[in-house]
């Protein structure tokens, strides 16, 4: 970050292309909007079947995946079945 | 120089925030504005949170960054997950926030806005952000356990089954209170009850949208669901106007008091998503939008509070609530000063998406701040109301009358000037026919809404859409409430019914479904409707009920916390909740025993059911009862009142005796007794 491009050349990044830049670009929003999405999910209590594929694909791949029904089904019956009361 | 723009930088808020008390407490004879209220607040948490709260994470507790979280150590991707510190955050946020810190305040404003403030700011620093944390801390490191488990662990059995028959007794007051504040605030207004009813078919259709349409797909089924309430409120007019429809739409207090006891019986009684699960998130964007709303609004009306610093009501004669101001403040202004309630949260879904030990200064202590900060703007949004419209809106009918001229001429004996015309004008501005008696709260909180946000936006003409979208952001989170807290109910009754007679335990046997749900709605219901009929308010006795159950459960919730810490061999910082437990145990057994024993028959359930029982049997009938079995009704009623605030004070006594045994045999021990899962150090800078 602190290198200045062109001062000291072999460290200077090659300048780039629109095309580059534009892909840059479009892979960060699409971070941001991912995470923009998983915390609005996380902060409302919605179940987030994309977290929980990744989870078992990257943990647990050889274990069977709920189906995004499945998936939600449950989630919903847990949170709201025996969970304890909720506040006044 | 980093330490020396911190010193700079909190000493100037220091400064702000004195400036701001002292424009509130010095403002004699001349309006404080609101924008100084909410200010004082702010600077109050901020120096709290960053030296109050840093002490107790890093000396109390000493949380240790080290240690694997429930979340990282169950880590499933579906209830344990490992969650961002601000998003988690705003997660227990919306948990916690309730009817509570918005009910508690509005009643409490009648003894004027400095009393309220002060217990509120104090309180959450002293015990609520402290209790939230503690308990928050405590379940982390022992697996995200609940209250009630945690009870039976450090104290034993026999307090933990205790515990747990207290938490039902409280909840079933709790659902009884919130069905009847939304009872006061829809009886005779056709325009209220049709946006509510309109809530059931629109979450209906979102839960089907989310289960078979399209399923999981919350964000669309949410954004038609908004957009449709929207509609409802907007369409509600036209049906309160309508000849056919507005009657039809204008209940009275006792219809819709059975209205909720079925919609609890049969709402709790379908499954989850279809209308639980919509309801819920409904309310939940609700919420945080309107407080959202509420505080830019505050600041840019930035109105002056009408209502006094103090008034002749903190001499115990107040309309809305009876009692001196110590105890009754306290138990009053639960919720938002500190609430036992959030024990139960706080040892709920958060404790397993904790993502480190030392997110839980942030997500324990800075969630009830924010929670507090709701109770002030509460407060706040009372005291811009006329004091004399506040009174008109809160004193039961059988001291102001039934009629507007009849209630100003009351009201503006007590000081508070005010006309009829005035108080037909505010009804008529909400688009309501009638602002009288609306005890309970919400009423009075969505007026004052309305005026803010009407000032802020939209101007006089949006004055009753903005009164009936508060209705509605209360009655909805309300009625979310009902249905959740009956299940919960349910499933607890059916708990202790299975030790008696085992197949009533199965939760997957119909008819033991059925009788633990009917129970349930049985016990809330008489409570709700016992509160309607009654001519004295009914909010009066309840809400105090309900205060007395839930400051002792927050006694329980932090004297496990002083146990804990003491089982920890932390006994050196002991005082940080056994300060708060002595303050609650002080205030409400004084306010319990005040309940069942005080000679004044305004505050003593027995002196009150002495006085109606003795003139029954000598035949008179005291106003307001009509009738001899009005009258034998009303003397029951409050025995059996008695009878549940004892079980508060002996069960809270009880729970002292138990805790007090184990923190001595904790001491003589030289090593640490506390019951932590195991430590399960984290490698570190490897997310899981």
């Amino acid at each position: 970050m602190k290198t200045i491009p062109g001062l000291k050349g072999a460290e200077a990044p090659l300048p780039a292309t629109d095309a580059q830049r534009s892909g840059a670009l479009r892979a960060r929003l699409v971070r941001v909007g991912r995470a923009a999405r998983e915390a609005y999910l996380q902060m409302f209590g919605i179940p987030d079947y994309e977290r929980y594929a990744a989870h078992m694909a990257a943990h647990h791949p050889s274990d069977p995946l709920l189906s995004r029904r499945e998936f939600f089904a449950r989630s919903i019956d847990r949170k709201y079945c025996r969970n304890g009361p909720r506040c006044c | 120089m980093n330490k020396f723009a911190s010193i700079v930088l909190w000493g100037a808020l220091a400064v702000v925030g004195a400036f701001a008390f002292a424009a509130l407490a010095l403002g004699r004879g001349e309006s404080v504005n609101a924008a100084w209220l909410v200010t004082a607040a702010l600077s109050v948490y901020f120096i709290a949170y960053r030296f109050y709260g840093k002490f107790i994470a890093e000396r109390v507790l000493q949380l240790d960054d080290t240690r694997q979280t429930p979340a990282e150590r169950h880590n499933d991707g579906m209830d344990y997950v490992p969650t961002n510190k601000w998003v988690l955050y705003g997660h227990h946020f919306a948990a916690i926030a309730g009817a509570g810190p918005l009910v508690g305040p509005v009643l409490a404003a009648q003894m004027g806005y400095l009393p309220g403030t002060l217990w509120i700011l104090a309180g959450v620093v002293v015990a609520g952000a402290v209790q939230d944390f503690i308990v928050l801390f405590a379940s982390v490191r022992r697996d995200g356990k609940s209250l009630g488990e945690m009870i039976k662990m450090e104290l034993g059995p026999v307090p933990g089954s205790l515990a747990l028959v207290g938490v039902l007794a409280i909840m079933i007051i709790i659902l009884a209170v919130l069905s009847l504040v939304v009872v006061k605030a829809l009886t005779a207004s056709p325009w209220g009850l049709f946006t509510i009813a309109a809530t059931v078919p629109i979450a209906l259709l979102m839960g089907v949208y989310m289960r078979i349409v399209r399923p999981g797909r919350v964000g669309e089924a949410s954004l038609f669901g908004v957009v449709l309430l929207l509609a409802s409120i907007i369409l509600g007019k036209t049906v309160a106007n309508d000849p056919t429809w507005g009657p039809a739409f204008s209940l009275t207090g006792t219809q819709l008091a059975w209205t909720l006891i079925l919609y609890g019986a049969i709402a709790s009684s379908l499954p989850v998503w279809l209308m639980l699960a919509p309801r819920d998130y409904l309310s939940t964007f609700l919420k945080i939008g309107t407080v959202v709303a509420l505080a830019i609004g505050i600041y840019v009306v930035a109105p002056p509070l009408s209502m006094p610093q103090t008034t002749r009501f903190i001499d115990g004669s107040g309309p809305v609530f009876s009692g001196t101001l110590f105890p009754f403040l306290f138990i009053t202004i639960a919720c938002g000063a500190v609430s036992g309630f959030h024990a139960l949260i706080s040892s709920g879904t958060t404790p397993k998406m904790v993502e480190r030990e030392s997110h839980m200064r942030l997500i324990g202590f800075g969630g009830m701040l924010a929670e507090s900060f709701v109770a002030i703007m509460a407060l706040s949004a009372a005291c811009v109301l006329d004091p004399g419209i506040y009174f008109a809106m809160n004193a039961p009918a059988a001291v102001i009358g039934t009629t507007a001229a009849n209630a100003a001429q009351v009201i503006s004996g007590w000081g508070f000037t005010i006309t009829p015309q005035m108080i037909d004008q505010t009804a008529a501005n909400i688009g309501e026919t009638t602002i009288l008696s609306r005890a309970g709260g919400a009423p009075t909180l969505a007026v004052g809404m309305a005026q803010i946000l009407a000032q802020a936006l939209g101007g006089k003409t949006l004055e009753a859409f903005w009164y009936h979208f508060a209705i509605l952001f209360e009655a909805l989170f309300i009625l979310t409430a009902v249905d959740a807290g009956t299940r919960v109910g349910r499933f607890m009754i059916q708990d202790m019914l299975g030790h008696v007679y085992r197949p009533l335990g199965n939760t997957r046997f119909l008819p033991a479904n059925l009788l633990g749900t009917g129970l349930c709605v049985a016990a809330w219901g008489y409570f709700l409707y016992q509160g309607v009929v009654d001519p004295l308010g009914g909010i009066n006795t309840l809400w105090q009920l309900f205060g007395v159950g839930n400051q002792m459960l927050a006694g329980i919730a932090l004297l496990l916390c002083t146990s804990v810490l003491v089982k920890m061999k932390r006994e050196r910082y002991v005082w940080v909740t056994l300060v708060p437990t002595a303050w609650l145990l002080i205030t409400t057994l004084t306010a319990g025993i005040q309940k069942i024993f005080h000679s004044d028959p305004r505050i003593g359930f027995i002196a009150l059911a002495r006085k109606f029982s003795d003139a029954a049997a000598q035949g008179t009938v005291l106003a307001p009862a009509k009738s001899i079995a009005e009258m034998q009704r009303v003397a029951f009623n409050n025995y059996l009142d008695a009878v549940v605030c004892a079980f508060f004070v002996v069960l809270v006594l009880a729970m002292c005796v138990f805790a007090a045994k184990i923190c001595m045999q904790a001491l003589r021990q030289t090593q640490p007794t506390a019951v932590e899962t195991p430590v399960l150090a984290r490698i570190q800078g490897v997310r899981v």
